[in-house]
């Protein structure tokens, strides 16, 4: 993916204030005439993975609602190209915009004030108003299941992991991987490396090898690209993907936590065109029932009896299980979730510290 | 093969009949004296036709109707003032870029570190608005002049191995680029993020740190200062006396030493003017467009910089020229993707037509295609 999304401490703070300040009694959204949807994406859409997955979600809502929905390609995170693509859609009478980018996020709430007719929703964006909606999806749920899967094909119980960066979105998923893996083999680790980039596939690659240098022998990832499967099929070892199915790319991807934009994006519309669209002033952060992340599991590799128990614990996520319940310590010693209580959305986005077992600089 | 080596057996041969190779019309290059300006833009202008033309060949085998090209993707995207805002706004930091090439070419000093410099420039930038330093009223300047001394800072390094160790600047420049890049992700993963949400992007730039628009949609001051920024880069390069000296280094600079130019202070003066534009170019893309430091501001706008500064041949007056041909190509490329779907790799190619084609014009302008009989 690119980057974060929804909810922020300062939005928190927003959400806290509100009843000083008293109730915002916003209007549902109108829509003038029909629907109109267009896809602003960051990358190429053949990307193999963020971008691919959004333009994928397009087809089929293109097919859902039987309407042809044009896309721009190519747009990097910046205002000055940003800006041009959505003013030529909306042009051509476009009334929905669908972003894809963290980067989005400012150009898309000034483009928002503009066109107050204009419906937006940004997958990864981070702000949101009266007609503008940023969504994220809790990866750490189908992150989760695939560290479940990860742990059941390891023969040493020691997992890798290759992030982007260290901030709250790829350290959530790093320490779901790892809860994951501890229901199936309580003495597992994450050995997490960071390539400090979405899109690098030579140091992922570089990473990859590190790691299996070490002895592990399953590679997770949150990167943008399917390198780390590739290589670890090349190295005999296996992978989890994350973004789209990745075993396209490689057999060695046995689990893959994968975007399903289009079982959020369906209802919204669907909403916005019934007139009772109301963006929530502090983002959508989709769960696996709601349209964010599903998995796509298990390859051959994982036996029977492990494909059941993910299955399960997927089920105890669609029925509300939370996975980050106290009582929760990092690797530190601090305490980060009391026993009894979940953590909150705040501290997912801030989170910055790593459970005892994952092993990262 | 074979029948390069037949040629010289049948003109041997050939005298005999009077017919020699050399006798049958063909097509020689003869180098110019020196082609008017007026001719130069005419020649350009047919180069930029005939790019075109080749483009829209391209596009109606792709299956885009003709017709509809120019009656409705032309009138529309060179018709609506909001398009043309568009270009202007991506526009400015382009020309700037291009100027820094520009500025750095003509001392043959090969700064490719453009980015890294353009990185520096918003770093000093934000230091300026992240501290609130100076009264608000002076805060712009104060965040431009810092933009263009940090960016000279990271300049140093280079330039003096270069001139000190006869380090390649291509490789020192190149290679600094991915450390300033590294050095900004520690700043927005790290002290820097933004306060309020922790996101790595610094925190937003207060009203008095902003550029301000000039009333056309979108379009903010920085358009005027880069038009100043050339102006001032023609006195420079063409007028002054420093821009001849500079002509001298360029054409030979063993020659320029022998005759007691002071090369090394000409070639470092030039390698810092261009890194401080190059500093100016972060802070007017994070001051004016992004209203912040983010993360991929200065994406691109090297090797930008490096093709406008080729194209218009180290001249200031033409960096504007064809800074403003990459833009217009930008949003035209945005254009035909929303018109006709095609995809952006295709948006690609006819960029690449189009700028060739005006980079084949410098051939043509050099040398004359004569028939020979």
């Amino acid at each position: 993916m690119r980057s974060p999304a929804a909810i922020s401490a300062g939005a928190l703070a927003a959400v806290l204030l509100a009843p000083l300040t008293g109730p915002a009694t916003a209007e549902p959204f109108q829509l003038d005439g029909d629907p109109a949807p267009a896809f602003v994406i960051f990358s190429q859409v053949n990307d193999g993975g963020w971008s691919q997955a959004l333009d994928e979600a397009r087809q089929r809502v293109e097919d859902h609602f039987g309407l042809r929905i044009p896309y721009v390609e190519n747009v990097p995170e910046s205002a000055s190209a940003i800006r041009p693509a959505v003013e030529l859609l909306i042009d051509r009478g476009a009334n929905i915009i669908v972003g894809s980018a963290f980067g989005y996020s400012d150009t898309f709430l000034e483009l928002a004030e503009e066109y107050p007719n204009v419906a937006f929703m940004n997958p990864a964006g981070t702000t949101n108003a009266a007609n503008l909606q940023s969504i994220y999806g809790r990866t750490y749920q189908s992150q989760y299941l695939c560290g479940m899967a990860a742990a059941a094909v390891s023969e040493t119980g020691r997992l890798g992991f290759v992030g982007a960066n260290p901030f709250g979105l790829v350290n959530w998923t790093i320490n779901a991987y790892l809860l994951g893996a501890r229901q199936i083999n309580p003495d597992a680790t994450v050995t997490a490396v960071f390539t400090g980039a979405w899109n690098d596939p030579v140091r992922e690659r570089e990473a990859v090898i590190a790691l299996a240098e070490q002895g592990i022998d399953v590679i997770g990832q949150h990167v943008d690209t399917p390198t780390p499967p590739i290589v670890a099929g090349e190295l005999g070892i296996y992978a989890t993907g994350h973004h789209r199915d990745l075993s396209e790319f490689s057999d060695a991807t046995q689990c893959s936590s994968v975007w399903v934009w289009d079982r959020y994006l369906i209802p919204e519309i669907e909403s916005i065109v019934a007139g009772t669209w109301e963006p929530s002033p502090w983002g959508a952060f989709a769960s696996i029932a709601e349209g964010g992340t599903d998995i796509v599991c298990c390859g051959d590799a994982v036996p029977e009896e492990a494909v059941a128990r993910i299955m399960e614990e997927r089920q105890a996520l669609l029925d509300g299980k939370q996975i980050y319940a106290g009582p929760l310590v990092d690797r530190d010693g601090v305490e980060r979730v009391a026993a009894g209580e979940v953590i909150g959305d705040g501290d997912l986005w801030g989170m910055d510290w790593f459970l005892p077992g994952v092993i990262a600089q | 093969m074979t029948e390069a080596q037949d040629l010289p057996g049948r003109a041997a041969a050939a005298p005999a009949t009077g017919r020699r190779r050399g006798r049958w019309p063909h097509l020689a290059l003869e180098v110019r004296q020196h082609m008017p300006g007026p001719q130069q833009a005419l020649m350009l202008g047919a180069s930029l036709v005939a790019g075109i033309a080749i483009s829209t060949l391209v596009l109606v085998a792709a299956g885009v109707p003709a017709g509809n090209l120019l009656d409705e993707f032309v009138i529309s995207i060179f018709t609506r003032p909001r398009n043309l805002a568009n270009v202007l706004v991506y526009t400015a930091p382009l020309v700037i870029v291009g100027l820094a090439a520009a500025v750095a070419f003509r001392a043959r000093f090969w700064n490719i570190g453009i980015e890294g410099q353009m990185i520096f420039g918003a770093i000093g930038a934000t230091l300026i608005a992240n501290h609130d330093i100076g009264p608000e009223g002076a805060r712009l300047y104060l965040m431009a002049a810092t933009a263009a001394f940090a960016g000279m800072v990271w300049m140093l390094v280079p330039a003096l191995l270069k001139l000190r160790l006869e380090v390649n600047e291509i490789i020192s420049t190149l290679l600094l680029n991915y450390v300033a890049f590294n050095f900004l992700l520690f700043l927005l993963y790290g002290p820097w993020k933004d306060p309020q949400s922790a996101f790595p992007h610094s925190k937003m730039y207060d009203a008095a740190e902003r550029l301000t628009r000039i009333g056309f949609f979108n379009v903010d001051t920085s358009i005027y200062l880069a038009f100043a920024l050339a102006v001032g880069c023609f006195l420079l390069l063409v007028v002054s006396r420093f821009g001849f000296l500079l002509n001298f280094v360029h054409a030979n600079p063993k020659m320029a030493r022998a005759m007691g130019v002071r090369v090394a202070v000409l070639v470092l003066s030039a390698a810092l003017v261009s890194a401080a534009l190059a500093g100016v170019a972060g802070f007017v893309i994070s001051a004016g467009i992004d209203n912040r430091m983010t993360q991929s501001f200065f994406v691109g706008y090297g090797f930008s910089g490096i093709l406008i500064g080729f194209l218009a041949r180290n001249n200031p007056v033409l960096v504007v020229f064809f800074a403003a041909l990459i833009a217009v190509l930008m949003v035209a490329g945005q254009g035909l993707q929303v018109f006709y779907q095609i995809p952006s790799s295709m948006v690609l190619l006819i960029q690449a037509i189009i700028v060739i084609c005006a980079a084949a014009s410098e051939f043509l302008i050099r040398y004359r295609l004569r028939l020979v009989r």
